[in-house]
């Protein structure tokens, strides 16, 4: 393989990690306070629709972002609002804010604007060569010379992994995920700790639909995220919710993902759609590689009942 | 308090009480009908954001759904595959088994009966018909059997794989399409017109109603009948509200979870089947999307209950075709159906948390 090739494999492997890691982000600190996250891929969704729409009415990519978090916040607050006040079912909650999401997203997209979709192109977020590094040879094109977003995924591992492992809050997000009586017993809140949590998942989970609509493609569709958020999940299972270990995951979905679109231009008998399946297939794959050593958080799931 | 002493609340809450009640028949439709009034009125403000007027707006979905014979038979057309898949998603969901892949699986099922409808074309009606909807229904067990096979061998918890297939299966219809069963030089991917006696037969003559409809009403008595009345159902009652118990009383949690995927991956695939042979008439790309989703917002409208997944399958068949026709004459986005879907999911699962939760205390 020569060098030209490498460097684009490896630039698109992070290219398609990076909205991943963002929302796989989200999910581990979801998860890690007990609340499932399957929700993430709505609140992807609306990121992307209120990111977009945003920075097409204001003219401005700062408030898109913005906007982006407090959307898929808004649709985590659904989430959280359900689970922890109701106590509804972690998983088909999940999956009703995703139709929820679907739904206010594309119906948004028309009502706003007179009934009809508009056409949206939006600048995306461009290229931030570092000085010095980005002349590296591999490493400087790959990892020094990528947009805004790619640079605030990946950095954004470290502090959540600090977060979650050495801070006093860390510590108790996940104590709550594991024995939230316990927790409860030496003084904490579980319930606002989930609810704070999940709309924290929601905020980062939109974050990473913005990098779609504005930082890949400068536009949005319905229904766009395509299953992004359910990929993410796997990421975090890959990396058994740790920050660290999920940020490989994502890669590797994103190296698998990025090899198999090379793969077209190679002219194999495969049609686009066959090489559209490999991320699904590679997480699923993956997922049944790790069977049974996967150990989520103890309460994950299960609300917490004051007895 | 240990954290296996919690249940995981949305079956146990379902399977704890029990269904036969008088009262407590009354106290679920009184819960779906204000989960539906709530979302309607959600779905009201949406309508006043998007600058429309909800009482029109409402009145032209009302019209579209009930104003001609022709509406009413295009509303109970969109009904059937939602209450065949949905009653298979509401059993699965009794098990607590979160099978969301439906729509994979409706997809699978639509593609394998085309292909016996398009290959074995030289056969008369009466047999290509349930060829054609077995192959579909097998078709849709071997797609549901995946996820089963990797929850039950690997422990991949099941949402995550019918999720996944989902895409897959979505992909496969596009795969096809432009590939062995694609029309060559139609504009849109479809496969090419079925032979005739391969077309549902209409079960009003002169409509678009197709007798699709019999078939679903038939497995929903089926499912209600196995459900409550065999070994087979008595055991997802019972791996549903507790797998230790189950195991005490020498109930397979893998046999079960098995069949019970089989089954709704079974159901999913004969709606698959019904869905090109009654309706397109043809496979075409896409057919399948947002259907097994919709399965599930019906499965717990109907609060899990087999046979109440008939009147909540035809509700949302109806809001759909009634959403249609609104979006037609007044424009406004028939999307408002996904948002309906979503809220009134959103309300009855957090109503069947309030109500396990006062049970309880």
């Amino acid at each position: 393989m020569d060098y030209a090739v490498l460097t684009e494999l490896l630039s698109a492997s992070i290219r398609i990690a990076t909205p991943l890691l963002l929302v796989a982000l989200g999910g581990v600190i979801s998860e890690s306070g007990g609340t499932f996250a399957v929700g993430v891929e709505g609140m992807m969704l609306a990121g992307a629709f209120g990111g977009a729409v945003t920075t097409l009415v204001m003219k401005n990519i700062a408030f898109g972002l913005a906007a982006s978090c407090a959307s898929g916040a808004l649709v985590a607050a659904v989430v959280a609002l359900a689970t922890v006040k109701f106590r509804a079912d972690h998983m088909v909650t999940g999956l009703a804010a995703n139709i929820l999401a679907l739904g206010l997203t594309s119906f948004l997209l028309r009502g706003l604007f007179g009934g009809k979709a508009p056409v949206i192109v939006l600048p995306t977020l461009g290229n931030i060569s570092i000085p010095w590094l980005s002349k590296l040879p591999l490493a400087g094109p790959v990892l020094f010379d990528e947009p805004l977003m790619t640079y605030v995924a990946f950095l954004l591992v470290i502090p959540v992994h600090l977060f979650l492992r050495r801070t006093q809050a860390g510590l108790t997000l996940r104590a709550v995920g594991e024995n939230p009586a316990a927790a409860f017993s030496v003084g904490a809140d579980p319930d606002r700790i989930r609810m704070v949590a999940v709309i924290v998942c929601g905020a980062f989970a939109g974050l990473g639909g913005a990098v779609l609509s504005l930082q890949e493609l400068g536009t949005f569709t319905d229904g766009m995220t395509n299953g992004r958020g359910f990929l993410a999940l796997a990421a975090i299972i890959v990396g058994r919710w740790m920050p660290i270990r999920v940020m490989g995951g994502c890669l590797l979905i994103g190296a698998a993902s990025a090899l198999a679109l090379n793969i077209q231009g190679w002219g194999l008998p495969l049609s686009s759609y066959v090489i559209q399946m490999t991320p699904y297939l590679i997480a699923l794959a993956v997922l049944c590689g790790i069977g049974r050593k996967a150990r989520m958080p103890a309460a994950i799931g299960r609300p917490f009942i004051r007895s | 308090m240990a954290p296996t002493d919690q249940p995981a609340n949305l079956t146990e809450a379902a399977v704890i009480r029990s269904d036969h009640k008088m009262s407590d028949f009354w106290r679920r439709l009184a819960l779906a009908g204000l989960a539906i009034l709530l979302s309607l009125l959600f779905g009201a403000v949406a309508i006043f954001v998007s600058g429309k007027n909800p009482v029109l707006a409402y009145w032209s979905l009302l019209k579209g759904a009930f104003g001609s014979v022709d509406s009413i038979a295009f509303a109970l057309n969109k009904s059937t595959p939602y209450i065949l898949t949905g009653v298979g998603v509401a059993l699965c969901f009794r098990a607590r088994v979160i099978n969301i892949g439906g729509e994979g699986q409706i997809a699978v099922g639509g593609i394998a009966a085309s292909w016996v409808a398009l290959n074995a074309s030289d056969l008369p009606g009466f047999c290509l018909i349930p060829l054609a909807i077995l192959a579909g229904s097998v078709a849709g067990a071997a797609w549901a059997a995946i996820p089963a096979a990797m929850r039950l061998t690997r422990g991949v918890h099941e949402v995550l794989g019918t999720l996944l297939l989902n895409f897959v299966g979505l992909l496969m219809v596009s795969e096809v399409l432009h590939g062995p069963m694609g029309e060559v030089g139609a504009g849109f991917p479809q496969s090419p017109l079925f032979p005739e006696q391969a077309w549902l037969p209409a079960l009003v003559p002169g409509t678009d109603l197709h007798i699709g409809i019999i078939l679903a009403v038939l497995a929903v008595f089926a499912c209600h009948f196995a459900f409550w009345r065999t070994p087979f159902g008595f055991r997802l009652r019972l791996v549903g509200s507790s797998e230790a118990a189950a195991a005490y009383a020498g109930v397979t949690f893998a046999r079960t979870v098995a069949g019970v995927m089989l089954l709704a991956g079974a159901l999913a695939g004969v709606a698959g089947a019904i869905e090109v042979l009654g309706v397109h008439y043809r496979l075409i790309q896409g057919f399948s999307v947002g259907f097994g989703f919709n399965a599930v917002a019906i499965a717990l409208l109907a609060s899990l209950n087999p046979i109440a997944v008939l009147p909540a399958g035809l509700f949302f068949g109806f809001l759909e075709a009634g959403a249609l026709a609104m979006q037609r004459e007044i424009g406004v986005p028939s999307s408002l159906v996904y948002v309906i879907q979503g809220l009134t999911m959103v309300f009855v699962l957090c109503a069947i948390g309030i109500s396990w939760r006062q049970q309880r205390i």
